[in-house]
């Protein structure tokens, strides 16, 4: 049975429900602390389940973006206030939402001052992320993309570690670099269209540009803007040092959302915008990207080992597993019409944004976990936890094995389809990312051994009393990403029957066939 | 003088009238501030209603010397708003440290009146008159704190080279005066677009007026002035000097450079381009290391007049780029967030011996809650972050450049890198307020109903053009439209 949710502006509801939270709460005072708290989390769990309701009323046979809404918004220029939903837009709106308030229920414990601005941030900071995960109009993409920005630089900024202004600083300008470059080549894109038809009308317009075709030097360079925007968010080598710094110092929260969804963004514009409108350039640059994305599996994996910090070791890793995406990302550009493997490639892709997102963002809730008890993150501080804390050692182990890529949980098909793909294009590639799978079960596991099992460290030994097992708050805000880990892992046909409208359509928009439309 | 002239000069009588009224006030009760506030807010929201009324019907004036095309109404609105924003949150600063606040009010309409001068000038010799009607309340305005060093010294330096570089732009008119015959701008212009090429005499006519305003928008390299003068002024005339002088030499641009030298735009470009690239690089490199805020907000000023030149450079490549219209509404929006962010310093500053260092920001987000997220809104339009103001006032300036295309497109790149860098120092003061502790024990100040009804209405305009900028765009459209050769 599906949803009927004809008529309802259901994506907005998801976009600006927490925009309405974060209102509500930045005027509750401040004394009312628990008030705050709860308005915050109903609101995150209010657009969970809405976005689940947007879920249960998809329909993936549809081919084309579902839940249009189209409204002007500065008629001279012909940008809308325009958002619809293909398979992959209401799989990341999902995971944004689930995660979301996963981490807000997880900040309860460890943010013990400033809760009203920390909560306000994070719910603003929900706003930006939906809104770009569904917006068709690319002037009102860039808005939320640049949404995201400010309540991210405050929450690392206001609640990181020690060295939080250097971390968010850099963040912050790291990003400003690649998304104002951006801004240049919407602007320029919009004018070209303009030129070309005469009219502003479309000229923002995800399916009129897609649909216009622009002329191979100028696609060379707004795709190269959109790259660097992209790159730096995903992040590539060698744009990726932002990352660990961020990483390290953010709280708890701050990293699972940075991990789980902010990183996505990345992919997500290549996957929707910098592809579909600049094919050509696209398939131009894929062999450069490619080479990027092998080095950067490598460079992360070898980087992890060597990591004293766990947080930093976790940073790492998702270098390592966001190369998969963009290598899937960019091996299903390159493969040629009617060759098999274009579409595990992107299949892949997708599917290792997804298990990424669940699994480091489980991971990064481990480390706090930890990190609330010890007050320290160094790796050879720890050991023996298996005694003292028998449950969170199980669940350790569960989401580490589920990072190394076991098969049975989510991570190995994604990174299987896009060994898939990637041997399709060049055996070499898939051989050289390939290889890192021994690293990653290497540093992973390596690091699992020295903080879980062995003798019970003098440190933490000398926490006595403190070191007490994970609560179940914790394990609540645990429990649906493990739950899906599986799922999906044993079922990944539910997620690739979603997605599978979006890959026709992205592998279709590289070789110049038509595009799918806004369907109310 | 006909009674046309009169209704059309209406809006500048109108001002005129207000700031004596002001005086009037001031001398019946002295020492009393909240008359003479109370004269001149009502006033200039006549003078506003005036202003729109005269809109209604455009036309020329005297003879064809002054003009009221949508342009004026336009600029015209934005200096009484600025006016009227400066007077709302002087008196918290003034008053503490005994400084005149009727006074304060008179010489701002009285600067208002000169730019609106400027704004309607169809001929040579307004535009010089409004020019200097508008420069010489500010001087006083610089000096204003008479018994502090600093604001002496600033004042001085001001005073200098600002009737220098009116000596000069002046001695350029005459040029142009001598070559093509006449005073009136569209004379200026016809006899521009019928003699071929450029000769060598009007390059030197170009050269001093090319030199005279970019001293008065403080272009690099003729900005030296700007931050001994920000720095030394009482921070709501600060607030008042970065915004006004600034928009009315802009307007003044469009009037002599855009319609008088229109049909030489080749020639000046280059010029203009290699200005603007030398002032958003330079103002923002060297706010970088200023640790005084108003100071920072000094050399942030120099580098926002880059960006709008940038706007200007756009129109000269291609006048359907839309630079002029990007150009207007970078001022507007420049105008309600640099003025909420000097405002919020000034309240800072209520109580006497308040320095506007960095440190004084230092865990203002904890003590004053309601400053600090203002003070953020501001610097982060400042920035370019959407949905504010700001965003727009650079995406439509960026727009422009790339619709123009070559070397415009380039300059567009430089330009947002510039915000880049912009972005650091901007933050750096968020970083202060939100991420570090206070030093010692902060002071509650109670802040005044004016300076919060002047911070409400900043913030309410900055955010509501960021979000709905419709209708400014085509109010901006429609003023570059009454430009000559559109």
């Amino acid at each position: 049975m599906r949803l009927d949710v004809a008529g309802i502006p259901i994506l907005s509801i998801i976009v600006f429900l927490p925009l309405a939270g974060a209102l509500l709460v930045a005027f509750v005072p401040r004394r009312f602390e628990t008030a705050i708290k709860a308005i915050a989390l109903l609101t995150a769990l209010g657009a969970w389940v809405v976005s689940l309701a947007m879920l249960a009323a998809f329909i993936p046979e549809v081919n084309g973006f579902q839940f249009g809404e189209t409204a002007d918004w500065i008629p001279v220029f012909g940008i809308q206030y325009k958002v619809g939903a293909d398979g992959l837009s209401a799989v990341l709106v999902v995971l944004t939402t689930t995660l979301t308030w996963i981490s807000i229920l997880a900040s309860f414990g460890p943010i013990k001052e400033r809760m009203k601005e920390y909560l306000v941030s994070f719910l603003i900071l929900e706003v930006g992320m939906l809104g770009v995960f569904v917006a068709l109009d690319l002037f009102l993409f860039y808005i939320f993309w640049e949404v995201v920005l400010v309540p991210m630089y405050l929450i690392i900024g206001i609640w990181g570690g020690a060295n939080r202004i250097y971390a968010t600083m850099k963040f912050v300008l790291y990003t400003l670099v690649g998304s104002l470059l951006m801004l240049v080549a919407i602007l320029a894109t919009a004018f070209a269209y303009q030129a070309a038809t005469g009219t502003w009308t479309g000229a923002f317009d995800f399916f009129a540009l897609r649909a216009a075709g622009f002329d191979t030097t100028f696609q060379a360079f707004a795709f190269l803007a959109f790259f660097l925007a992209f790159a730096i968010k995903v992040p590539m080598f060698p744009f990726h040092t932002w990352l660990p710094d961020a990483h390290v110092e953010a709280p708890t929260a701050g990293s699972v959302i940075l991990a789980a969804i902010l990183l996505k963004l990345g992919a997500y514009g290549f996957i929707r915008f910098a592809v579909p409108l600049y094919p050509d350039a696209a398939v131009r640059f894929a062999p450069m990207i490619i080479g990027l994305s092998v080095i950067a599996i490598l460079y992360g994996a070898v980087v992890a080992l060597r990591q004293k910090d766990l947080k930093k070791l976790v940073a790492y890793s998702s270098v390592s597993h966001m190369g998969f995406v963009t290598l899937g990302i960019f091996a299903a550009v390159l493969i040629p019409v009617g060759a098999i493997g274009a579409e595990q490639a992107l299949q892949g892709a997708i599917l290792q944004m997804v298990n990424h997102g669940l699994i480091t963002g489980a991971l990064f809730l481990l480390v706090g976990v930890i990190y609330e008890r010890t007050h320290d993150r160094t790796i050879a501080k720890m050991g023996g936890l298996a005694a003292p804390t028998p449950v969170y050692a199980a669940l350790f182990g569960f989401f580490v094995f589920a990072s190394v890529g076991l098969p049975g949980l989510s991570g190995f098909v994604g990174e299987f389809l896009v060994f898939v793909g990637a041997w399709a294009l060049n055996p070499w590639v898939a051989a050289a990312s390939a290889f890192v799978m021994i690293f990653a079960a290497a540093y992973l596991l390596w690091m699992f051994q020295r903080v879980v099992f062995g003798p019970l460290s003098e440190f933490l030994a000398g926490l006595g009393g403190h070191l007490t097992d994970i609560r179940p708050v914790e394990i609540v805000t645990l429990a649906p990403l493990g739950a899906l880990i599986v799922i999906l892992g044993l079922f990944p046909g539910l997620l690739l029957d979603l997605i599978g409208g979006t890959v026709t359509d992205v592998i279709a928009a590289v070789h110049g066939a038509a595009t799918a439309g806004l369907i109310r | 003088m006909t009674w046309s002239d009169l209704t059309l000069i209406a809006p500048l009588v109108a001002a005129l009238l207000v700031a004596c009224a002001v005086l009037v006030v001031d001398a019946i009760a002295p020492g009393r501030d909240r008359p003479a506030i109370a004269v001149s807010l009502v006033g200039l929201a006549v003078v506003a209603a005036v202003t729109w009324w005269t809109g209604q019907a455009p036309g020329t004036a005297f003879g064809g010397s002054y003009t009221v095309d949508s342009l004026t109404t336009f600029l015209d609105l934005v200096f009484i708003a600025i006016v009227a924003l400066t007077i709302l949150f002087g008196p918290d600063y003034l008053a503490p440290r005994d400084l005149p606040v009727a006074e304060f009010a008179a010489t701002l309409i009285f600067a208002m009146t000169g730019a609106m001068l400027i704004a309607g000038s169809a001929d040579l010799l307004v535009l010089f008159v409004g020019l200097e009607l508008m420069v010489l309340p500010g001087y006083l305005l610089a000096g204003f704190a008479k018994h502090d060093a600093l604001s002496t010294e600033g004042a001085i330096k001001y005073f200098l080279l600002g009737s220098f570089s009116s000596a000069i732009f002046l001695f350029g008119l005459a040029y142009v005066w001598g070559l093509t015959g006449t005073t009136r701008i569209a004379g200026v212009a016809d006899a521009l677009a019928a003699a071929q090429g450029l000769s060598p005499a009007l390059a030197m006519g170009l050269a001093f007026l090319t030199t005279g305003v970019a001293f008065k928008i403080a272009a690099v390299p003729f900005h030296y002035w700007t931050p001994d003068a920000y720095q030394g002024s009482p921070t709501p005339v600060t607030g008042y000097l970065s915004v006004g002088p600034k928009v009315g030499a802009f307007a003044l641009i469009i009037r002599l450079f855009v319609e008088a030298l229109g049909p030489i735009q080749t020639d000046w470009l280059p010029v203009i381009a290699v200005l603007a690239v030398l002032t958003m690089t330079l103002g923002n490199l060297v706010a970088i290391a200023q640790t005084n805020v108003k100071r920072m907000l000094a050399y942030s000023s120099i580098a926002h007049t880059g960006y709008i030149m940038v706007g200007l450079c756009a129109y000269a490549a291609d006048p359907t780029s839309g630079g002029l219209e990007a150009v207007l509404f970078y001022t507007a929006a420049y105008t309600f967030m640099n003025l909420g962010a000097f405002a919020v310093i000034a309240a800072l500053q209520k109580r006497p011996g308040v320095t506007s260092q960095l440190d004084t920001f230092a865990g203002l987000g904890r003590r004053e809650p309601l400053l600090g997220v203002l003070m953020t809104l501001f610097l982060l339009s400042l920035t370019g972050i959407p949905p504010t103001a700001g965003f727009f006032g650079k995406a439509l300036v960026i727009l422009s450049a790339v619709t123009a295309g070559g070397w415009m497109t380039v300059l567009a790149v430089i330009m947002v890198l510039n915000a880049v860098v912009a972005a650091f120092y901007y933050l750096r003061v968020v970083v202060y307020m939100y991420m570090r502790d206070p030093k010692g024990e902060p002071v509650v100040v109670r802040h005044g109903g004016l300076v919060r009804l002047g911070l409400a209405i900043a913030a309410a305009a900055t955010i509501l053009l960021g979000v709905l900028p419709g209708p400014l765009i085509d109010a901006a459209a429609k003023a570059a439209q009454a430009v000559a050769g559109l």
